[in-house]
């Protein structure tokens, strides 16, 4: 090969290396856990000017010629650490600050002006980065020690790209094959149905948004090191467009496909190019490029919008379920939280309301309501239209702020707690329009609601698969009984956007009792199902209920109400109108004049 | 404190043109619900063909009716052969996104390889200039203060008074609603596209009237403080997008005499981020829905 072909081949393979880790990083925050970080470039430029200060020296040592902050002589690798750390302290700020809940093209558009923020920043501050012009001559790492020939250098460089890429790699791929991975893919498909879970969104989110901008800093300080010269005009917002295009062609969700992407978009169009032979004026053939990578985008969202290499489809090894429990005879495997945990005080009460309230702008949707909810029991919320039973189910679930009252669970006071605290104390709610992970299978769905899983923890993570695996296997059991009484067995490695309304429904009943409730809140489990599985779940529910569960119900059908609950509690107007049995229930006038006027 | 107040006559410039152009983009957003982030590109689309007529001879003024044609035809093509297939499709919100912004690179990189990276300017008279209250105004500027008063009063006619109005008003509150009180809301999405581009068009005219030279990038520069002043205004709300683009147009020209002209833009990304994060349904949107309850 002749050296100016091996000067070539080592440039692209350096460059396609930091393309493809920081699109694994990327991957990480859109992929996995669907955060639209249009502001990541900002991220490979916050380590590029790391890096490129901490190897430069003194602003003053270079003759002036160009202006920083922060210069000094560390040594290889410590400048790279350094850069990668920038990246995630920053994005520790940039997250606390944009990643509320937002609509998600309003989050890319606050990240999109956070870029462009940052770009005139560092544009106008000429004393932060030498503004305009950028730092130039930044040594290049281990060079005078080695004194390699050019080519040399550059295999050497290769080398050093690849051993960051496969620590980049060890990492996403831990992160994304573990408990921890489904559980950011839950907060990418229903963030709601997540929290309510115990799954702490902010928190999680954070994580994979700091992880992504710890990847993006390494990867610039790697790219400012190799070229040697950083400026704002290297990571303009157009940019960050370039990685999400990757992804879109590579496969969003997969590591392999986000270095496909790599491989297909920055390098074959971009960085490939670049050294053909030019034509036409110049700056034409640099237009065109982008003209062909928006195209290119538009074609692969058309066509294959879930990319070259789809995300994989998790499936679960069998160890031997099968042939311990036979399919006809369910096993005896108790879904309800062993009561002993912490003993309940107050006599059978578990959950106290009082005078609870909650204003929408104006509009009182609970307006002073009390009740309790006894222990084992199935108690009832019924009521008009409009009564206010969701809200005050969401209310106690922490989806909501109580505009005033108390909520007490096991004789504590947890008003106003968020949503993933409640579902840790154990209670859990389902949700009257079905909120299953669509992109997760069945089990995944099951999997992911297990209480303090250690393979949710990064530092488990980190340690390998081996130090979470027993605990994944015992899980895995659990959900295949699960799956056995539900008699949706053979649905395990569907994913569960593909189930039928009512299997969703069933689902949405077994991820909640896969978390292992001490207070199961059904908002209308049986809404809109087929009559003879409504009366299955109407089965399950008095089973669960014999078995030691203690359940409070939003429902419309009476009759249902009838067969299952004791005590019912009615609701009109955002107060409690009545309580009692039900047959107490029908002779009271009230409860008939709300119905018949609500 | 000198250059408050000139500063005051250029943001009243800025914003008449900053008012055409947002108004266009909330009416289409609030219609469509599609964040159209090539918005700026066919405004820079039009201030070529512009560049072409008045390079041809032609006065600017028929560059700007014909920069207003020229958006409401691109705008109603983009739509249908772009946005409304990938919609149709079930592509969501970040996929649109993604999806506009591909159509904003296309556009202003091929503008880009034909017309090439250089500076471009109207060949134009700016006519006598005009002193008013300390400030100082051209004779197209005053045009440009004019074309923005007399479009705003158009669409505020359009939007009361007619029954088109008032259905493009219901389509931008509840589509689905719409549609069966047997509003023809595909009709309307298309009135929607193409008056928001005919005032793209026009804005995109207007604002390389103002400025001496503009580049394939020059639209697409004026996106955010056009996108700032929509969602300041609430949006879907056509006099919040009024209000907020004097706000943002003024506060960017007082910002640039006051601290420095490198952070005119500066203001509108802070203000357009401080609201999407404090208030996303904009400063105008609770005055307007009392006021849609009442009538």
């Amino acid at each position: 090969m002749s050296l100016a072909m091996q000067f070539y081949l080592s440039t692209l393979l350096i460059y396609l290396g930091i393309d493809v880790m920081a699109c694994w990083g990327l991957n990480l925050q859109f992929g996995v856990t669907g955060l639209v970080n249009f502001a990541y470039v900002v991220f490979q430029a916050a380590g590029a000017y790391t890096a490129a200060v901490l190897t430069l020296g003194p602003s003053s040592g270079n003759g002036g010629f160009q202006r920083y902050i922060g210069g000094t002589h560390w040594p290889f690798p410590l400048p790279i650490i350094a850069a990668g750390a920038v990246g995630g302290l920053l994005s520790l700020a940039f997250g606390a600050i944009a990643l509320r809940r937002l609509r998600s093209d309003y989050q890319a558009m606050v990240m999109l002006v956070m870029s462009l923020i940052a770009t005139s920043v560092v544009t106008n501050q000429e004393g932060l980065f030498n503004g305009p012009n950028g730092l130039s001559i930044v040594p290049k790492p281990l060079a005078s020690v080695l004194n390699l020939s050019l080519n040399a250098y550059q295999w050497f460089f290769v080398a050093l790209t690849g051993l960051f890429c496969l620590l980049v790699y060890l990492f996403v791929h831990l992160v994304t094959g573990s408990p921890l991975g489904r559980a950011l893919r839950s907060v990418r498909e229903n963030e709601s149905a997540a929290a309510a879970l115990g799954k702490n969104v902010a928190g999680l989110r954070l994580l994979a948004f700091v992880s992504g901008g710890v990847i993006a800093g390494i990867s610039g300080a790697l790219l400012v090191e190799f070229i040697s010269a950083w400026s704002p005009g290297s990571w303009l917002f157009p940019e960050t467009f370039v990685f999400f295009a990757a992804l879109i062609v590579g496969g969003a969700g997969n590591n392999f496909g986000a270095m496909l992407g790599a491989l297909l978009v920055p390098i074959a169009f971009l960085e490939a190019t670049r050294f053909m032979p030019a034509f036409g004026y110049p700056g034409l053939v640099d237009a065109l490029q982008w003209v062909v990578v928006g195209v290119l985008t538009l074609i692969f969202l058309w066509f294959w919008p879930r990319g070259v290499v789809p995300e994989r489809k998790r499936r679960f090894a069998d160890a031997g379920f099968s042939a311990r429990h036979p399919r006809p005879e369910p096993p005896a495997v108790s879904v309800a939280a062993s009561q002993d945990q912490s003993p309940v005080k107050s006599e059978s009460v578990i959950l106290q309301v009082r005078d609870l309230h909650r204003d929408f702008g104006g509009v009182k949707a609970v307006d002073g309501a009390t009740f309790a909810v006894p222990l084992g029991r199935i108690t009832g919320l019924i009521g008009p239209n409009g009564a206010g039973k969701s809200t005050a189910v969401t209310m106690i679930a922490g989806g909501l702020k109580p505009s005033s009252g108390s909520i007490r669970f096991l004789d504590e006071d947890v008003t106003g707690r968020a949503s993933y605290q409640m579902a840790r104390l154990g209670v859990i709610r389902t949700f009257q329009i079905s909120s299953e992970f669509a992109r997760l299978t069945v089990m995944e769905n099951l999997l992911v609601a297990a209480q303090n899983h250690p393979g949710e923890k990064m530092h488990t993570v980190l340690l390998g698969k081996w130090s979470w695996r027993h605990h994944e296997t015992e899980l895995l059991d659990r959900a295949r009984a699960l799956l056995v009484r539900f008699d949706m067995a053979h649905m395990e490695d569907e994913y569960a956007g593909n189930l039928s309304g009512g299997q969703k429904r069933l689902l949405e009943l077994m991820r909640a009792l896969m978390a292992q409730p001490r207070l199961l809140l059904l908002d209308e489990p049986m809404a809109g199902v087929h009559p003879t599985l409504a009366r299955r779940i109407e089965q399950i529910l008095l089973d669960l209920r014999d078995e030691g569960m203690t359940m409070l119900m939003v429902e419309h059908e009476l009759q249902v109400v009838e067969r299952l609950c004791d005590p019912v509690v009615v609701m009109a107007r955002g107060r409690v109108i009545s309580r009692g049995t039900m047959e107490q229930i029908r002779s009271d006038q009230g409860v008939l004049d709300a119905y018949l006027v609500g | 404190m000198n250059n408050l107040v000139p500063a005051l006559g250029f943001g009243l410039i800025t914003a008449s043109v900053l008012a055409v152009a947002a108004v266009g983009f909330s009416l289409q957003f609030g219609v469509t619900n599609i964040l159209n982030l090539a918005y700026g590109d066919i405004m820079t689309a039009a201030a070529f063909i512009a560049y072409l007529i008045t390079r041809a001879g032609l006065s600017v003024w028929v560059a700007v009716l014909v920069g207003a044609i020229f958006g409401a035809a691109f705008s109603v093509f983009l739509n249908r052969m772009v946005y409304t297939p990938f919609i149709r499709r079930g592509t969501r919100l970040f996929g649109m996104i993604i999806v506009t912004i591909a159509v904003s690179l296309i556009m202003q990189n091929g503008l880009q390889a034909i017309f090439k990276a250089t500076f471009f300017s109207l060949k134009m008279s700016h006519g006598r200039s005009y002193h008013f209250l300390g400030m100082i105004f051209t004779g197209a500027q005053l045009g440009i203060i004019a074309i923005a008063v007399i479009a705003m009063l158009l669409i505020h006619l359009l939007l009361q008074y007619t029954k088109l109005g008032k259905a493009m008003r219901a389509t931008a509150t509840d589509p689905d609603l719409a549609r069966s009180c047997g509003i023809a809301t595909d009709r309307v999405i298309d009135v929607a596209w193409a008056l928001s581009g005919a005032l793209c068009g026009i804005a995109g005219v207007a604002l390389v009237m103002n400025i001496t030279s503009f580049t394939s990038t020059t639209g697409g520069q004026f996106l955010i403080p056009i996108v700032a002043a929509a969602v300041l205004g609430g949006i879907g709300q056509p006099y919040g997008a009024v209000l907020g683009a004097l706000v943002i147009g003024i506060a960017s020209e007082v910002a640039a005499a006051l601290i420095s002209p490198d952070y005119k833009q500066v203001v509108a990304f802070i203000i357009l981020i401080v609201v999407l994060l404090v208030r996303p349904q904009g400063i105008l949107s609770e005055i307007a829905t009392q006021k849609e309850v009442v009538a």
